[in-house]
């Protein structure tokens, strides 16, 4: 019964854990999605969409969009485009384009010491697998 | 494009709502932010102008409340950590305060800190000036020891600092001041985390 309810709270604790990690990832993503030239806002979602498996809240992208601005990492213009209205453009200041590669550097750094020390899980994760197979494939030769 | 009307009152009204919940910040700020929304639903309903699409559009980007929100806590703590700016700091400390009991906490204690250093560094200037007006007052009886200061004369004995109160009020409530200010920054840098963020 205890095992039942601890449950919830382990998933509840796992997805919070993803939402933090998206949440601390998504700067270092948008940086990375103008370092090719200017994008407006949409085509920033579109861009991370495309090329990644974030899942972005809309809403929250124009107020970090905001926010790096204030921080001087991009810079805004508005563009007169054929769709009858103008787009805000970003795009990335020299402060800006270094923090992407200072982001991109520690990112790097972090995720090989991850994945190092992850290995031994990954390993146990195959075993069990090759076990799982082994034993299917046994119980098909009884047959 | 072109919305049908109904589409086009509701993009109304969620902007003029938006545009509401930003009066905090400066207009020119809160006009640009409103345009850019503007802009993005006209974009992302470009081609597909039903009711439906317009709805999904405006709840993918929050209520006008929660997407101002956002803005507001980005907003004045940005501004707090770039501009070092005492009103800054305080908005944004006042804010927090409303937010979590955390917040409410670090604007007591401001607020105590800018107080008492507020109030030594003018005595200090006011000894300057009105020297025989001025003064920080000692009273022991019985029963009680008590502080206290005035100006306007002094109409009891036992003043305590005399001359000293000019160089002790400027520099300890003058450095009260500065620390204050600074531990509400130190504060906001390091333990604010805007609710905003947290539903991302």
């Amino acid at each position: 019964m205890k095992e039942k309810e601890e449950a919830p709270i382990a998933i509840d604790a796992a997805e919070k854990w993803e939402v933090q990690l998206r949440k601390g990832s998504l700067e270092l993503a948008i940086l990375a999605a103008l370092w090719g030239g200017r994008l407006y806002g949409l085509e920033i979602l579109r861009h991370l969409e495309t090329h990644s498996e974030l899942i972005v809240v809309e809403g929250t992208v124009y107020p970090l969009l905001n926010r790096l601005k204030a921080l001087g990492l991009v810079e805004s213009e508005w563009v007169e485009s054929g769709s009858g209205h103008p787009r805000k453009y970003y795009q990335l200041t020299a402060n800006g384009r270094q923090r992407a590669l200072d982001m991109t550097r520690v990112w790097t750094k972090f995720s090989a010491s991850m994945n190092g020390l992850l290995e031994p899980l990954d390993g146990t994760k195959k075993e069990k697998e090759k076990d799982r197979r082994k034993k299917k494939g046994e119980d098909d030769d009884s047959d | 494009m072109t919305l049908t009307e109904t589409s086009q009152k509701t993009v109304d009204a969620y902007l003029k709502s938006l545009r509401r919940e930003l009066r905090e910040l400066l207009d020119e700020d809160a006009e640009e932010i409103v345009e850019e929304i503007r802009t993005h639903i006209f974009d992302k309903t470009s081609g597909e102008e039903s009711p439906e699409a317009v709805t999904a559009t405006l709840a993918a980007l929050g209520t006008p409340q929660e997407l101002a929100e956002r803005y507001r806590t980005q907003e004045l703590l940005e501004r707090a950590r770039l501009a070092r700016s005492p009103k800054y700091l305080m908005r944004a400390t006042l804010r927090w305060a409303g937010l979590s009991v955390m917040g409410l906490l670090v604007f007591a204690l401001s607020g105590l800190g800018y107080g008492v250093g507020g109030g030594l560094f003018l005595l200090g200037l006011l000894k300057l000036f009105h020297p025989s007006t001025t003064g920080v007052y000692g009273i022991l009886t019985e029963h009680d020891t008590s502080l206290n200061w005035q100006s306007g004369g002094p109409n009891k004995p036992g003043e305590l600092l005399g001359w000293w109160l000019v160089p002790i009020g400027i520099l300890i409530g003058g450095g009260l001041l500065l620390l204050t200010f600074r531990f509400g920054n130190w504060c906001i840098r390091k333990f604010w985390r805007p609710r905003a963020w947290q539903r991302l």
